[in-house]
C-alpha cells in the first residue's frame, strides 16, 4: 500500500489547482444538508459533512439521462462522458459504487453508466460526522479497501494521511504537495481507520447474513402491512439510495415533430406503476398494494441481491430513513423486529 | 404527417393555460409550422366552426347551459383535450362545491350576483359532460408537458402524465425536503409532471395538478397534524385543488 501524507494547510492549494485542471465535485452546505456539486473555490469544500441528500452516483446514473437522439435521418447515440473528479467519498458510497459497477456490468453492460464511471476519479475521505440515521457499521460499510483512486484519512490537526491506490489516484499528486508518511502518521491512520466503532446510533443486532436468512422466509411477515399503511408509496427512499438502479425509458419529440430523444429516468419500486404491465391488451400490477411495495424494497436490499453481491445491497448510508416523509423507511428496526420474532 | 386543425376553447378558468400556451415565445412560432390554429381566443379574433383534427379545452364544467356547447365541440373534434386543473378535475373552482352556502358569489359580485352568467352548478372536470381523449393536469398547464403529450397523441402513442408524487422530482433535482424544514407540504400525494417547481423555488407544494391514482390521504392528514397544523385545517389543505377528488 502506498501511503503519503498532506499537510493541512497543503488541502487547499491541491484542491484548487485540481479545480484549475479539470471539474471538481464535492459535498457543499446546501442550508441544513449537503449535496455533492461542482466546487468553485476549494474555501466550499466540506469535508466535514454528515451525508449528501443525494449519492454520488448521480454522476455515473444521472437523473435523467438522454440514451439516443433520433430524426428521419437515424439515430446517434449520446454517451458523452466528461472526466471529473469526485472529492470527499465516504465509505458507504464508495462501497455503493462498487455495486453499481457491478449491476451495471453484470450481463450486457450498460455503457451509458459505465462511460461516466470511467471518466471519474474517486477520492475518498474518513467520516467525520455521522449522520444522524445512518448504521454503516451493521452493513459493514465503515472500511473500505478498493473503490477509490485516493483516499484521505483526516488524521488531526496535522493533515491527511493519503492513499495512492490506483494509476488514476497517481496522476492527481502532481497536483499536491505530498510528503513521505512518518510511522506514527500511519499509525494514526490505521487507528482512525480500523479502531472506531459503535459510532452510529442506528445497529441491527444481527450479521446481514442472518438476516438475510430470515428476512427470505418473512415474506408473509405482519410487519410489511404495518409498516405500509402509512407509505405514501412517494418513491424518496428509492430516489436517495445509492444502491437504486431502476430506471425508467421514454421517448420524446422535439417540437418539429420529426426529430427528438430517448432518454431515462430514475425510476422507484415503491410508486404505484413502478410494477404495471401490459397483459393481453389490459394492464395488470404485480405489486398492486403498498405493502408489497414496502416488502419488496427490504426485500431487494437485505435478500434478493445478496447472491450476486456478495451480501447486502445497502450500505447503512441512512439517506432513505431520513428522506421518508412518513418516518417508515429505516429498514433498521423493521429487520431487527423479524429477527427478534 | 398532415397538418392538424387544432382549435382551443375556454369554460370556467382565468384563462392562464391559454396565457401559458401563448407565451411560448419563438417555441410558438415552431408549434405553428407543425399544427395549423383556427380558433383561439386568447391570441386571434377568428373563430370557426369546421372539423377539427384537436380540440383543447379549458376551463371546468360548472353550468348546464354549457354542455350543449360542449356537445357541439365534441361532435367535431376527432381528439378533445381537457387541459389545465380546471378541465381535468374541477381544479380550484371545486372548492366551491363543498360550500352549501355559496355566499362568496356577492362578496365578489356585489349588486351584480344575480346576473344570469353567474347561476353555476358544482364545478366539475370537461368529462362529466362528454368524452375526454387525454386530459393534462395543471395549474397552470405546464408548456413542456403540453407539447410532449399532444406530440404523444400526434404520433398515435399513448400519452403519460406521471402517477407518482411531487417527491420523486424533487428528490431529481436535490431539494432539502419542505418537512425537514419544519414546512408542510401536498407533494407527498400530489401528481408530478411539473418538475417539482414550486419546493423547488422555496414553497411547498399545492397539488395543483391533483393526486396520484391512490393518494395516501389518511397518512397526509396525519402528517399535516403532526406539523402543528389543526385537523379542519389540515382537511381544508389536503383539498384546496382537490375537492373533487377528496370526500367529505
Amino acid at each position: 500500500m502506498r501511503l503519503l501524507f498532506l499537510q493541512k494547510e497543503e488541502l487547499e492549494p491541491f484542491v484548487s489547482r485540481l479545480i484549475a485542471w479539470q471539474e471538481v465535485v464535492g459535498p457543499k452546505a446546501k442550508k441544513n444538508r449537503f449535496v455533492f456539486d461542482k466546487l468553485e473555490s476549494p474555501a466550499e469544500l466540506r469535508l466535514d459533512y454528515d451525508t449528501t441528500i443525494l449519492p454520488p452516483k448521480k454522476y455515473f446514473f444521472q437523473p435523467q439521462q438522454d440514451l439516443i437522439r433520433f430524426s428521419p435521418e437515424g439515430f446517434t447515440g449520446c454517451i458523452e462522458p466528461k472526466p471529473r473528479i469526485i472529492f470527499g467519498v465516504h465509505p458507504y458510497d464508495i462501497k455503493a459504487i462498487s455495486m453499481l459497477d457491478y449491476l451495471f456490468s453484470d450481463g450486457k453492460k450498460d455503457w451509458n453508466y459505465l462511460a461516466n464511471r470511467q471518466a471519474a476519479t474517486i477520492v475518498g475521505i474518513n467520516v467525520h460526522q455521522v449522520f444522524k440515521t445512518a448504521f454503516f457499521e451493521s452493513m459493514g460499510a465503515s472500511i473500505v479497501t478498493k473503490g477509490y483512486d485516493l483516499f484521505l484519512t483526516d488524521i488531526g490537526e496535522e493533515g491527511f494521511v493519503v492513499e495512492v491506490a490506483t494509476d488514476k489516484g497517481e496522476a492527481l499528486l502532481a497536483y499536491g504537495h505530498f510528503t513521505q508518511v512518518t510511522p506514527d502518521q500511519a499509525q494514526k491512520r490505521r487507528k482512525i481507520l480500523y479502531g472506531q466503532s459503535d459510532r452510529c446510533s442506528q445497529k441491527l443486532f444481527n450479521l446481514p447474513e442472518e438476516v438475510s436468512e430470515k428476512v427470505a422466509l418473512s415474506f408473509y411477515h405482519p410487519i410489511w402491512e404495518e409498516m405500509a399503511s402509512r407509505c405514501f408509496s412517494c418513491g424518496a427512499c428509492n430516489l436517495v439510495c445509492p444502491t437504486c438502479y431502476c430506471f425508467d425509458v421514454q421517448d420524446m419529440w422535439n417540437l418539429d415533430q420529426e426529430s427528438g430523444i430517448r432518454f431515462r429516468t430514475w425510476d422507484g419500486c415503491l410508486t404505484e406503476d413502478f410494477a404495471k404491465v401490459t397483459v393481453q391488451g389490459g394492464t395488470e400490477n404485480f405489486r398492486q398494494d403498498r405493502s408489497s411495495r414496502y416488502r419488496h424494497r427490504i426485500m431487494r436490499k437485505a435478500v434478493y441481491l445478496n447472491s450476486k453481491l456478495g451480501g447486502p445491497a445497502c450500505v447503512g448510508c441512512g439517506r432513505c430513513a431520513s428522506a421518508c416523509p412518513a418516518d417508515l423507511a429505516n429498514p433498521v428496526p423493521v429487520l431487527n423486529k423479524i429477527m427478534e420474532g | 404527417m398532415k397538418i392538424p386543425k387544432v382549435a382551443f376553447f375556454d369554460f370556467t378558468s382565468c384563462e392562464g393555460c391559454q396565457v401559458e400556451i401563448a407565451n411560448f415565445d419563438q417555441d410558438l412560432l415552431k408549434l405553428l409550422q407543425v399544427v395549423e390554429v383556427v380558433e383561439f381566443r386568447e391570441i386571434m379574433k377568428e373563430t370557426c366552426s369546421e372539423p377539427l383534427d384537436i380540440a383543447f379545452i379549458e376551463g371546468s364544467f360548472s353550468r348546464e347551459k354549457d354542455r350543449e356547447r360542449l356537445q357541439k365541440i365534441r361532435q367535431r373534434a376527432n381528439l378533445v383535450v381537457a387541459y389545465g386543473s380546471c378541465a381535468a378535475t374541477g381544479g380550484i373552482n371545486a372548492l366551491k362545491n363543498h360550500k352549501p352556502d355559496y355566499k362568496y358569489k356577492v362578496e365578489v359580485y356585489g349588486a351584480d350576483a344575480t346576473m344570469p352568467h353567474l347561476e353555476t352548478q358544482k364545478a366539475l372536470p370537461i368529462s362529466a359532460a362528454i368524452p375526454v381523449d387525454l386530459a393534462i393536469p395543471g395549474c397552470p398547464v405546464n408548456r413542456q408537458e403540453f407539447v410532449r403529450l399532444v406530440s404523444d397523441l400526434l404520433h398515435g402513442k399513448a400519452p403519460t402524465i406521471p402517477n407518482y408524487p411531487v417527491c420523486m422530482e424533487c428528490k431529481k433535482k436535490e431539494n432539502i425536503c419542505r418537512y425537514e424544514l419544519q414546512d408542510t407540504c401536498l407533494g407527498v400525494v400530489a401528481r408530478a409532471g411539473c418538475g417539482a417547481l414550486c419546493p423547488s423555488n422555496g414553497i411547498p407544494c399545492e397539488a395543483c395538478r391533483g393526486f396520484v391514482d391512490n393518494p395516501n390521504l389518511d397518512s397526509l392528514v396525519e402528517l399535516l397534524i403532526k406539523t402543528g397544523m389543526q385537523p379542519a385545517y389540515a382537511m381544508a389543505k389536503a383539498r384546496m385543488f382537490t375537492a373533487n377528488l377528496v370526500e367529505e
